[in-house]
């Protein structure tokens, strides 16, 4: 999509030296705690100094982290820890106040078509599903590409195909949303966002929504992406997950950036108070 | 993160049979649905008309209620009236001034019109056993009239041909496969862009060409011309609306709310001397086409608050996940958020058309222009028919009720054909 993508790379090449610049002197990120196999990654996501306010309310204070290329992070907090707030700015669903958000060299500023390039660079995959209802589920899949970067009917439904065949329902293209059920709909949602090609996955609590015995059928498949070198942001808290798959751990309260480090260290001896509590809590 | 115990993988689920047919087992109590059917209807009785003392007297009540009224009506319609002030000018009713040569663009509008019926039942849904004896009782109706005396014995069998066509169309679209296809698709495109084009086709045959115009929309026709156009039209007008008062810049959003505010702060009668006077003055133009401008204008203002209603019904959620695919707003409005805005607010909008069919009599009242309730006037205006009155008010009524009728049930099957797809 080259009259897509050239606003981007202008801007691309204006953030570019300043997103290196600000990674090294990030004070947050403790190289020691990062997995060996991402060490000569490049940064993939910069979140400087974000802060975002609703009305008089912060929900995000002074939030610091860099993620690299193929890195999965995995997001904890209780509720209302502005976990949501955060991945939902890196997409620009919400716009932050103060502080720069720069994605794979693009920085996120009004300029809205850096936006839309960023949009189809960042897969989202929400609680709700969110799949279009009136739409089948091979068109909630094609719509995308279809739409946005202009895929002939042909080689998106085939695209599609290809993802439902990944993602394990294939037999359920000519369906309705309705008629799956919770796992069945999440896993369309990700082959949905999948089919943009994006870089980079948001996953905002995945399986929250889900009864208990889909939830594996969903995480499988997060598992499967993040084998296959997706950089992923995972709000959730299924701690087997998080142990499991994640690079990184980070950890979210009141709005603030609390502590980040490798599983073993999560579980194992985290430093701060409140990461105690939360652990205690929920495992 | 070696030792750190690993999550089970889950075994591989066989997949369920692709599409075929899934055998249903009943449980066994459901064999007690299966009595006789006699005893099942002596059950329905007791249960629904005789469940108590209390009951029984009320069923009773309105037996007798009911009893004395269809005796009342029975005794008018067979044996009081004097239908002949209907039978006598029945063309003056229909189409009035319409030239009885041009008479052949009224039954091919009328037929084409069935027949897209037919076609979009064949698509959307079925045909049931009520339907047909609809259609036999009104169709039985409309010929008997035309029948009656020998006179318009040719209009009947256009009738018929016009009811024909609606079957024809029904058993072509009926057999074919309704599972997600690209036939399917093919399919629904075709008859949806036959619909969207079903209007200007009839106004095309009925107005282009011969000796006919806008002046000759007259009778019953006339109202049948009305009022699709107002609902169309104020569908058009009202998609806008709704999107424009919903705008975040507040400029366009107070033009929008403003109009819809003016428009329904007063009772289309008003609107209806506005087009007499002020349009004469403004866009003159013949009064049909003024009464058709007023009747959209004012119905865009209910569908846009309709719509408007639907919008705001629709979980966020999918307004993001349609900026989280990328769709820019026209997109997203397009694609997402219209298609299910206008099934959701389809139940109030044909609520509106139906009331904007009714109000289509208002054009006698006000501006001078003879539909059917106007030719109805004309026809008790004649010496022999003075007496004749209440039934040419009745004829009337139960005209304006079977097409009101029609149009809710079509609707309560637009709602029940989308079943699949919605929540
Ligand atoms: N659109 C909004 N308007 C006002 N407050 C909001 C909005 N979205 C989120 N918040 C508030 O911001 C805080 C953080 O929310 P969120 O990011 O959803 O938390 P989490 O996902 O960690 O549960 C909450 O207190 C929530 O009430
Ligand atoms: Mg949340």
């Amino acid at each position: 999509m080259p009259d897509e993508r050239s606003p981007a790379d202008i801007i691309a090449e204006s953030a570019g030296p300043k997103a290196a610049v600000a990674t090294d002197r990030s004070p947050s990120a403790e190289p020691d705690e990062l997995s060996p196999r991402l060490a000569n990654a490049r940064d993939m996501i910069v979140t400087e100094h974000v802060d975002k306010w609703f009305g008089d309310f912060q929900a995000l204070d002074d939030v610091t982290l860099n993620i690299k290329e193929e890195e999965i992070v995995v997001i904890l907090g209780p509720s209302g820890s502005g976990k949501s707030t955060y991945i939902r700015c890196l997409n620009r669903l919400e716009e932050h106040d103060a502080g720069r958000i720069v994605i794979d060299g693009i920085e996120l500023n009004e300029d809205v078509r850096a936006m839309q390039a960023i949009r189809s660079e960042v897969g989202m995959v929400f609680q709700q599903f969110n799949l279009f209802p009136h739409l089948s589920v091979l068109s909630n899949i094609t719509l995308g590409p279809q739409k946005v970067r202009h895929v002939p009917k042909l080689e998106a439904e085939a695209l599609a195909m290809q993802l439902l065949e990944r993602v394990g329902i294939p037999e359920q293209a000519d369906k309705f949303p309705a008629q799956l059920s919770g796992g069945q709909q999440q896993r369309v949602a990700i082959a949905r966002a999948l089919a943009m090609q994006p870089k980079i996955m948001l996953f905002d609590e995945p399986t929250s929504a889900l009864d208990p015995e889909m939830i594996k059928e969903v995480l499988d498949v997060m598992q499967e992406l993040a084998e296959s070198g997706m950089t992923m942001i995972v709000v959730t808290h299924e701690m087997g997950f998080a142990r499991e798959v994640a690079d990184r751990l980070v950890f979210f309260d009141e709005g603030a950036l609390v502590e980040q480090g490798t599983p073993e260290h999560f579980f194992t001896n985290p430093r701060e108070e409140r990461t105690k509590l939360f652990l205690s809590q929920i495992l | 993160m070696s030792e750190l115990p690993p999550i089970p993988r889950p075994e591989q689920q066989p997949l369920p049979p692709a599409g075929g047919p899934r055998r249903i087992v009943l449980p066994p109590h459901r064999e007690r649905a299966r009595r006789p059917r006699s005893v099942r209807a002596r059950e329905w009785v007791r249960r629904n008309l005789f469940p108590s003392w209390r009951g029984t007297l009320l069923t009773a009540l309105a037996a007798g209620v009911l009893g004395l009224i269809a005796a009342g009506v029975i005794a008018f319609v067979f044996f009081g009236a004097n239908w002949e002030v209907i039978t006598h000018n029945r063309w003056l009713l229909f189409a009035g001034g319409f030239p009885r040569e041009e008479a052949w663009r009224l039954w091919v509008s009328i037929a084409v019109v069935f027949g897209l019926i037919g076609l979009a039942y064949g698509t959307w849904s079925s045909l049931g056993r009520r339907d047909h004896l609809f259609v036999l009782l009104v169709g039985g109706f409309v010929i008997f009239l035309m029948a009656h005396g020998g006179a318009e014995i040719w209009s009947s069998v256009y009738f018929l041909i016009a009811v024909g066509c609606m079957y024809l169309g029904y058993l072509l679209t009926y057999q074919l496969p309704r599972a997600t296809s690209s036939l399917r698709t093919l399919q629904v495109r075709v008859v949806g862009g036959l619909l969207i084009l079903a209007l200007p086709i009839v106004l095309l045959l009925l107005l282009v060409g011969g000796d006919v115009g806008i002046r000759s929309l007259d009778g019953f026709v006339l109202n049948l011309v009305l009022a699709p156009v107002g609902i169309v039209g104020g569908i058009l007008i009202g998609i806008p609306l709704a999107v424009g008062r919903a705008s975040s810049l507040k400029s366009i959003s107070w033009t929008c709310t403003a109009y819809i505010e003016i428009v329904r702060g007063a009772p289309l009668l008003g609107w209806l001397f506005v087009a007499l006077f002020i349009l004469d003055d403004i866009i003159g133009g013949d009064l049909i086409i003024r009464a058709m401008v007023v009747m959209a204008v004012f119905t865009g203002a209910y569908m846009a608050e309709y719509i408007r209603g639907a919008l705001q019904a629709l979980p966020r959620g999918q307004y993001e996940a349609g900026q989280a695919v990328g769709l820019n707003q026209w997109q997203r409005t397009r694609l997402i958020i219209m298609p299910q805005a206008l099934r959701i607010s389809i139940p109030p909008m044909v609520g509106q058309a139906i009331s904007i069919w009714k109000d289509t009599t208002l054009v006698t009242v006000i501006l001078p222009l003879r539909e059917l309730k106007g030719n109805a006037d004309s026809a008790i205006s004649q010496f022999e028919f003075t007496p004749d009155r209440i039934e040419a008010y009745v004829f009337v009524a139960v005209i304006f009720w079977i097409v009101a009728f029609m149009m809710s049930r079509i609707s309560q099957r637009v709602e029940r054909a989308q079943g699949v797809g919605e929540r």
